[in-house]
């Protein structure tokens, strides 16, 4: 047997493959324009990341400000002001929290920010005490905007902050633990930029796998933690009011619906500040030719956004008052799950695991 | 013509052979063993995969393999290292060989989460290794006891050999002959367009006709690249060939050392003198060792002569068996109805290697069968993250998974706001959707079925949803 005798099986084997190619590409409307990811991710860095994280910066430090004038001047109105700024704070971090990789990562910033329910014991007995190391894995339930939540926003907050020098004193190092944290991170994330931009690997350690994979796992965080543990969906249908997330400042609903906008934002690529369109995870899917899929998972996003839109009450309330929309709005949310976490991370051909594989 | 056939057999296993492909195959194998080892306990992956998970997804008449507790997790592993170490060196070999055997599978079986096919045919591999004379030469075996230095061997323990490559590489080629992979250039498109990044490649790998030339391309070269390796006229060209493509899926896929062993294994092919130069490299290498073995007197072959017609007829049976099973596993898919890529019906033992990319989204609930309330479970809590991606596609291990949960939570009292359920046998459902190769995805497993009611065995199973195209 010769080489150059088996030449023109091999040939005609290639044309084949290059006839069937051929003949598919006949079918699709238009051209193929070459898509980049680090177009993508150089967008996203630019115009979502890098100033939603200096946004949340500025909030916090707002919050802290607010808070230091509030302890000068502790009236009604500042206080209102207090609250008014950890408002802006908590909503802002409803894009940095998505971003769960690099810098935040690095530091646990996620966790340490808004995990709830807080143990409401724990920080009394904190404040008690006075002393306390709010690092400790044992106060992670005592901290964050949602511990600050509970402190401005409890039945007679104004009077304990008031009276209280050492409920100030706590709330002033909760704040300030967030303050130093997000400092970190904005320092962090502007040299960190250029390593995601760059990151464009299929791995699971690349920024883009990470990104994927941490994207899935916030929209994940929004249905079950916000919705459906409230609603008992991990508790045999029992309602959970104490799981509402910021249930004393009533901000449960708007966090929802900032996370829910917040993620839609991320997968248009679009600008956090001016929400003008950019290279996104939508423009991926259709470089895919994944239009059909495209178009659910936007309308997904926009009626799941109305839907929130509808409540006339707090989540709390819905929770007994309203269960049929908040089931209507589960589901929803259970749906885009399997839109983003099957379909858009398989046609990605995105990696959850690093260990080996092959493929089955 | 019978009597052709049967004279042509009888020379494939029992005529003289030189030894040397086998000790080179010994000696490289066992290298690719203790790389393959020593990588794994350096990536962290004994305690990731053995010691930290809670639950281990058991194979069907092998659930009673159980992983040692804690850090004894590592004895295994740092046997197969001592064992690899002396394969390499050729002492104790067929102990070395018996203890890498049974270590590797022992942890290979303590969980199909981690199943590959690469990890299975390294247990082939030495499990076939036990029975071979590889040394017999050029070993420490050789030197502690010259008397089993043999220059020659039967022909078997080297067809054998080439018998499970090929094995790997029809199997493998014949999986590819299906529409996904040759009409649609599925999952090679996906898996290549997510590359476009790399240097010089990379900007046609998001070209569709490239997705089909490699779909094609690989799909011959499993299919006949073991025929060209046969034939000496083709051969230099054929490992060429094996070792680009092998390369490739190394430089694109996470596929381990597979690329390694495979580049390796088909040395195997090449004719005695080649190994036999190899062998003259490594004894120049290795001085002290040469001045030894030089003045030994190459012995002539007395095997042939030492097989009595029992002692062949056993080997010939043994034989039989072995090929005939290795043919029909791969093979026994064709007894299950519906689709083999979606129900994953004798799927796995079968050299179906980077065939198809599913991805599926599991929600499982817990039912307290008194008052039909249902819990959705967190998967997390139970399972790492390696275990859920691959549990959430494959039917038998969405099973053992809900066997799993029912009985975490069988008698289990729960208090929630001051209602306390207690859960009697509760029925444990799921909704499960799944992606196969780039479609859309669609219902794999509904809520309507109580998955406690089935038996995990081999018949068929008629509870997931079927495949629609």
């Amino acid at each position: 047997m010769k080489i150059n005798k088996l030449a023109p099986t091999f040939l005609l084997l290639l044309t084949t493959a290059l006839v069937i190619a051929a003949c598919k590409k006949e079918d699709e409307e238009g051209d193929k324009s070459s898509f980049d990811k680090k177009a993508l991710l150089t967008n996203l860095s630019e115009n979502m990341i890098l100033p939603a994280v200096n946004q949340y910066n500025e909030d916090v430090n707002t919050l802290l400000v607010d808070f230091q004038d509030f302890e000068q001047n502790t009236t009604a109105q500042q206080l209102e002001i207090v609250q008014e700024s950890w408002k802006q704070a908590y909503l802002s971090w409803q894009t940095v929290k998505i971003f769960d990789f690099g810098p935040i990562r690095d530091i646990g910033m996620k966790g340490a920010t808004a995990t709830y329910p807080i143990d409401t014991s724990q920080v009394n007995d904190n404040v008690q005490s006075g002393s306390y190391n709010l690092a400790s894995l044992s106060n992670v339930d005592a901290i964050g905007l949602s511990t600050v939540d509970y402190l401005l926003h409890r039945q007679g907050a104004l009077d304990s902050l008031q009276n209280n020098a050492k409920v100030v004193d706590y709330t002033a190092d909760v704040i300030g633990k967030l303050v130093d944290e997000s400092n970190t991170i904005t320092t962090e994330w502007s040299s960190y930029q250029s390593t995601f931009n760059n990151s464009t690997g299929t791995s699971s350690t690349s920024a883009f796998s990470k990104l994927i994979n941490e994207y899935n796992r916030d929209f994940e965080l929004a249905k079950t933690a916000k919705v459906g543990v409230p609603l008992g969906k991990q508790s045999l249908d029992v309602p959970l009011p104490n799981y509402v997330e910021a249930r004393y400042g009533d901000l449960s609903f708007d966090l929802l619906r900032a996370s829910l906008v917040a993620l839609k934002k991320v997968y248009n690529g679009q600008s956090f500040e001016t929400g003008n369109d950019g290279v996104g995870m939508d423009d991926y899917l259709v470089h895919l030719e994944e239009n059909d899929l495209d178009n659910m998972i936007d309308s997904g996003f926009q009626e799941m956004i109305d839907k929130t839109d509808e409540f006339s009450m707090t989540l709390e309330d819905a929770l007994e008052n309203d269960t049929q929309r908040m089931n209507e709005l589960y589901n929803m949310l259970q749906g885009q799950v399997v839109h983003i976490k099957t379909d858009m991370t398989s046609a990605f051909g995105v990696l959850i695991t690093y260990q080996d594989n092959d493929g089955d | 013509m019978q009597k052709l056939l049967n004279k042509n057999i009888s020379k494939a296993l029992f005529s003289s052979v030189n030894i040397a492909p086998l000790v080179v195959f010994r000696i490289i194998f066992g290298a690719l063993l203790l790389y393959g080892s020593i990588r794994f306990v350096a990536k962290g992956w004994v305690h990731e995969l053995y010691v930290a998970p809670d639950f281990y997804f058991g194979y069907l008449g092998f659930e009673w393999v159980k992983p040692l507790p804690g850090s004894w997790m590592y004895l295994p592993f740092i046997l197969m290292i001592i064992a690899a170490l002396l394969i390499i060196l050729g002492w104790k070999y067929r102990w070395s060989c018996s203890v890498y055997f049974l270590s590797f599978t022992y942890v290979e079986l303590l969980d199909k989460s981690n199943y590959l096919n690469h990890y299975y045919f390294v247990s082939l591999m030495v499990f076939l290794m036990i029975w071979l004379p590889a040394h017999r030469k050029f070993s420490l075996d050789t030197y502690f006891r010259p008397g089993l230095r043999s220059e020659s061997t039967t022909a078997w323990t080297i067809n054998i050999l080439k018998f499970q490559l090929a094995m790997v590489y029809i199997f493998a080629g014949i999986a590819k002959i299906n529409s996904d992979w040759l009409m649609e250039a599925m999952p090679l498109k996906i898996w290549l367009q997510a590359h476009h990044n790399v240097p010089l490649l990379g900007e046609y790998l998001q070209k569709e006709w490239v997705a089909y030339v490699f779909s094609w391309a690989g799909c011959c070269y499993d299919l006949f690249i073991v025929f060209f390796l046969l034939y000496k006229s083709t051969r230099i060209w054929a490992y060429t060939f094996v070792i680009i493509f092998h390369l490739v899926t190394w430089l694109l896929f996470p596929i381990g050392v597979f690329p390694w062993v495979m580049i390796f294994s088909t040395l195997i092919f090449f004719n005695s003198d080649f190994h036999q130069t190899i062998l003259n490299g490594f004894r120049r290498i290795m001085n002290s060792f040469s001045s030894i073995k030089r003045h030994q007197k190459p012995e002539t072959s007395k095997m042939e002569g030492r097989l009595s017609p029992q002692r062949k007829a056993w080997i010939t049976g043994l034989i039989s068996i072995y090929v005939l099973l290795q043919i029909a596993v791969p093979l026994r898919h064709v007894f299950y109805p519906g689709h083999l890529f979606w129900n994953e019906e004798g799927f796995r033992f079968s050299w179906r290697v980077m065939l198809m990319h599913k991805e599926g989204y599991a929600t499982f609930f817990v039912e307290d069968r008194s008052t039909g309330r249902m819990s959705e479970i967190d998967n997390s809590g139970y399972l790492t993250e390696t275990q859920e991606d691959q549990m959430s596609t494959q039917p038998d291990m969405i099973l053992q998974y809900a066997n799993y949960i029912h009985e975490q939570y069988q008698g289990k009292t729960v208090t929630y706001r001051g209602q306390s359920f207690t859960f009697e046998d509760p029925a444990v459902r799921a909704q499960i959707y799944v992606s196969l190769n780039g479609r859309p995805s669609q219902l794999f497993v509904s809520k309507r079925h109580d998955l406690t009611a089935f038996t995990y065995d081999l018949k068929h199973r008629d509870w997931i949803e079927p495949f629609s195209n």
